[in-house]
């Protein structure tokens, strides 16, 4: 508790001297108030439908090599989000409101989770939906949120809260630019990590 | 009478109250509302009684949350838990947070290959490994990865996940802030288990007292004043019951008490002789209570509450005594005149009572001796001893005029026997055409429950996914294994049903404990260490996993291919335990398997399936809750008809003469007709409790009719007669009227039949009666 609270002090503190060093922040400062989280919010919300190819690699301690899955990614204001994977194995995870839907046509399976059932599940689906959705409050609900660089090229990096999450995940850094999710990392508590690619739009 | 023999009867009298009196002291009291529950015919039944009443369903309170914000309730809930886990009267606590589940998940874990179905010689095959391993990867790429990848080097075959899932079917409660809540998310829920039966009730109360100090405590310790607890159950019901009924036996008989000395004293304006009218009471109450205890071990509570119809009743004796002496005047003619119709009328209501004696409710047994007993020993005292406590020439002035006003009104009572003939009529017309929906069949009826409490428990049940189960197979056997692998080959069967799509699953014990022969099935299903090694390195030939990943798999399968078996003492201290309870039952002649059955949707597909099958039944319980009750108002209505047959028999047997007979019975008929015509007229539906309270109407209202009777009205003075008549009815009705305010539907249903059909009795008797006297 004590060192992520000093981090992300730490993270804070660190901020405004990033942007300092961006070009954009110049433009941004015309405005009334500096660019920060609650602009990226902002940004990040306008859009109401994006589509995004994506690859993730697995990188798991029990593997010798790391797991790649590829897929689409889709997302509708304000709630649903659906992540499509293609490779290796079909499925489907589509997030709709409170709810959680797998559907694995190879296992011939299809199960619905309410995710309030699942506090850990839950926040994990909402350090990306919440980021998408540029809604801080939820964000910071579940997460201490810290943001790095400017408009052009950001770093969010999100520490849980709650203490069983964080015996889980160690922290979520989703990188972007320009008012798109370009990167995210999934960092375990136990060493485990995944990277996800967002690539551009798919046709 | 001599003065030895007049203090013989006062030391006999009072030697005998003292006697009573001393063991009904001593007597024990019980409220358990089981009864009223008849003991049942069939042994399915009689099982399905039996768990109601003691069971662990019986010891299974609901507990409901609400009134604050979800995420309060929520550390609420998390907060009672936790205290209740720590109190000794609770075996069991859950609401559906991790923590409570770990104690479960850690035994699931720890006896896996025991436990899961999927341990067999196919999984441990090569193919077998290698599926196994190939779904592996799959989950690894899910967003369950994070899980997954722990269990993974000590159960990478998920027999953990397997034997969760089937003790985890999918409709659980829903789930907000890690504990349960109703589907509308306004209240937490909680599942508690009681160690002590759900009969015993002080247990039970003092159960309840506990959590509610621990739910105060939790929510003052949160801050959450606003915070309300509901708590349901059998054994919630059954203390809310006792305590209504322990108030209202209390309050009905001292204000019918009360009452009727008011209107007692208001006619006969003398203390003393109020005192000597309650005397027989008062008697006739004690022997009552001490022929209960002596008869059946313990005198129930309800049975106290007919205290109060007996004060109605008892009290008559001595109004006829009084009233029927004319102060200075030779007491002897008129009441020599009034005790052979007044023993004749004890002799009806005897006969009356009688009939609720062979009664399969214990309860309404006991109230039939109390009654009976009571009514005797009035009587006796009435006749013997009161008439050696009052002077020679003592003797009560009633309120003048009320006398004449009543034989005035007696004496143009026949104006109305018109009016009574449509009544009649139109009740017999009113009755037919509601022949359908007269009865009240379901068995709840029986319940002493409020219909709003009944809601609530009804809605938790719903929210805890815990509806009334209404199908049920039961496999019986000699010990426990027997039962268990008797559960196991039904459960089989079942298994293929629901492949059919007959039913949508199912319960079983088996699936908790396995039988011991099922668990070495599964023990022999493994491998040797160096055979599953070498398999396993050939299935995971090509497949991304580090070497030796799968070391503690090996490990682990290996020491539970010479565990011990698991047996039921190993479930202990899970919430497993409790359930293997309620569905394994150990019973005096042997083990029961009990298998809820979900979502039953072709019966026949099902009782096919099962045909055939030894020491196996299949249950349709709301068949037979009907089924039982069907068969208790059978009852009910043949007790009914055999009393007023008994009593007809006994009015022409002592009246030896058909129209004589006819004449007490006529009225009556007319009364009962009447009463049931205006007890479902609000559309309320009749229910046992009615048809026992229209027996006593005959046995009660005979007392009334029989003085208006020609050859016996002919014999007494009219006043006085009318007066007493008039007094003994007001008091009757006084007492079952008071009755019908209690909570207890046996009390009140009575109470309302009999005050009503009473009073109707000594009406139409009168309006019949004069007919003929003019």
């Amino acid at each position: 508790m004590r060192r992520s609270s000093v981090l992300s002090w730490v993270l804070a503190a660190l901020v405004p001297a990033a942007l300092a060093a961006e070009p954009e922040a110049v433009e941004q400062q015309s405005l009334a108030q500096p660019w920060g989280l609650e602009q990226l919010m902002v940004e990040l919300g306008r859009v109401q439908h994006s589509q995004a190819r994506f690859v993730e690699r697995k990188y798991l301690k029990v593997l010798k090599t790391p797991l790649e899955l590829t897929g689409t990614l889709a997302y509708d204001a304000p709630n649903r989000l659906v992540k499509r994977t293609l490779e290796p194995k079909p499925e489907t995870l589509t997030v709709e409101d409170d709810r959680l839907v797998i559907e694995s046509p190879a296992r011939g399976r299809s199960r619905t989770l309410r995710l309030g059932e699942y506090p850990v599940l839950w926040a994990f689906v909402e350090s990306f939906r919440s980021t998408l959705k540029g809604d801080l409050a939820a964000l910071e609900r579940f997460y201490r949120v810290a943001l790095e660089g400017g408009p052009q090229r950001w770093q969010l990096s999100l520490m849980p809260r709650d203490p069983k999450m964080s015996t889980l995940i160690e922290s979520i850094l989703i990188d972007g630019g320009k008012g798109r999710i370009r990167r995210i990392e999934v960092r375990e508590a136990q060493g485990d990590r995944s990277v996800m690619t967002v690539l551009e739009d798919a046709p | 009478m001599k003065r030895g023999g007049r203090i013989a009867v006062l030391v006999v009298w009072l030697g005998c109250v003292a006697a009573c009196a001393w063991v009904a002291w001593h007597a024990s009291y019980t409220t358990d509302l089981s009864a009223f529950l008849p003991r049942s015919p069939s042994v399915s039944q009689r099982i399905l009684v039996e768990q109601l009443h003691q069971g662990v369903v019986s010891r299974l309170i609901l507990v409901g949350i609400e009134g604050v914000p979800p995420p309060a309730l929520g550390a609420l809930s998390e907060a009672l838990a936790e205290r209740l886990a720590h109190e000794p009267d609770f075996a069991y606590v859950n609401n559906g947070s991790q923590a409570r589940l770990t104690a479960d998940g850690e035994f699931l874990m720890q006896h896996r290959y025991l436990l899961s179905p999927g341990v067999t010689p196919e999984r441990f095959a090569l193919a077998g490994l290698r599926e196994a391993l190939e779904n592996d990867l799959d989950l690894l790429g899910s967003p369950f990865s994070a899980l997954v990848s722990r269990l993974l080097p000590a159960d990478p075959t998920g027999e953990f996940q397997r034997s969760l899932e089937l003790l985890e079917p999918d409709a659980g409660p829903r789930k907000n802030h890690g504990v349960w809540f109703s589907a509308d998310g306004t209240r937490a829920l909680l599942l508690v288990q009681t160690r002590a039966a759900g009969f015993d009730i002080d247990a039970q109360e003092r159960a309840l007292a506990r959590m509610r100090s621990a739910f105060d405590a939790a929510a003052a310790e949160r801050g959450a004043a606003g915070a309300l607890l509901q708590v349901t159950g059998p054994g919630v019901f059954a203390v809310a019951a006792r305590a209504d009924i322990k108030q209202d036996v209390a309050r009905i008989s001292l204000l019918a008490l009360l009452v009727v000395s008011i209107m007692l004293l208001l006619v006969y304006r003398s203390p003393r002789a109020l005192v000597l009218t309650l005397l027989p009471v008062a008697s006739g109450a004690t022997a009552g209570v001490a022929a209960v205890s002596l008869a059946f071990g313990s005198v129930h509570g309800v049975t106290l509450g007919f205290g109060a119809t007996l004060l109605g009743e008892g009290v008559d004796y001595a109004i006829y005594l009084f009233t029927n002496r004319i102060p200075g005047s030779e007491p002897g003619r008129n009441l020599a005149r009034v005790w052979p119709t007044l023993t004749l009328g004890v002799l009806t209501s005897v006969v009356g009572f009688s009939a609720l004696m062979f009664s399969d409710f214990t309860g309404l047994a006991q109230l039939g001796l109390f009654s009976i007993v009571g009514l005797i020993a009035a009587y006796a005292v009435a006749r013997f001893v009161l008439p050696q406590l009052v002077p020679q020439h003592f003797g009560v002035r009633p309120l003048a005029g009320l006398g004449p006003a009543l034989a005035w009104a007696a004496s143009r009572a026949w104006l109305l026997r018109i009016p009574l003939l449509v009544l009649v009529l139109l009740s017999v017309a009113w009755l037919t055409s509601r022949s359908g929906g007269l009865w009240d069949d379901r068995l709840e009826s029986l319940s002493p429950v409020a219909e709003s409490d009944k809601r609530r428990d009804e809605a938790m049940r719903r929210d805890l996914g815990a509806p009334d189960v209404r199908y049920l197979v039961i496999a019986t056997a000699a010990t426990e294994q027997a039962a268990l692998q008797a559960a196991e080959a039904v459960g089989a069967e079942l298994e293929h049903v629901r492949q059919l799509g007959a039913l949508d699953g199912f319960e079983s014990p088996a699936l908790i404990l396995p039988s011991d022969a099922k668990q070495r099935e599964r023990q022999a299903a493994i491998p040797e260490p160096d055979v599953l090694r070498e398999r396993l390195e050939q299935a995971a030939d090509r497949l991304p996993f580090r070497s030796e990943l799968f070391e503690p798999f090996v490990q682990e399968v290996s020491a539970a291919r010479q565990a011990p078996l698991v047996s039921a003492g190993d479930l202990k201290g899970t919430g497993l335990a409790v359930r293997l309870e309620s569905l394994l039952i150990a019973r005096p002649d042997g083990w029961m398997a009990m298998l809820p059955l979900r979502e039953v949707r072709d019966a026949g597909v099902l009782a096919a399936a099962l045909r055939g099958a030894n020491g196996v039944e299949l249950l349709d319980l709301k068949g037979e809750a009907d089924a039982l009750y069907r068969s208790y108002r059978g009852q009910a209505l043949g007790l009914a008809l055999v009393g007023a047959g008994a009593i007809a028999l006994l009015l022409l047997g002592s009246l030896r003469s058909p129209r004589r007979a006819a004449e007490v019975l006529l009225p009556l008929a007319a009364a009962v007709l009447v009463t049931c015509a205006l007890l479902t007229a609000g559309g309320r539906q009749l229910g046992i409790f009615h048809l026992v309270g229209l027996l006593l109407v005959v046995g009660v209202g005979s007392n009334y009719t029989l003085f208006f009777e020609r050859e016996t009205f002919g014999r007494t003075d009219p006043q006085r007669m009318l007066l007493s008549l008039a007094l003994c009815n007001a008091s009757t009705v006084i007492g079952f009227g008071l009755l019908s305010l209690a909570r207890a539907p046996v009390l009140s249903a009575i109470g309302t039949t009999v005050a009503v059909g009473a009073f109707l009795s000594l009406l139409f008797g009168a309006i019949l009666a004069a007919r003929r006297r003019t």
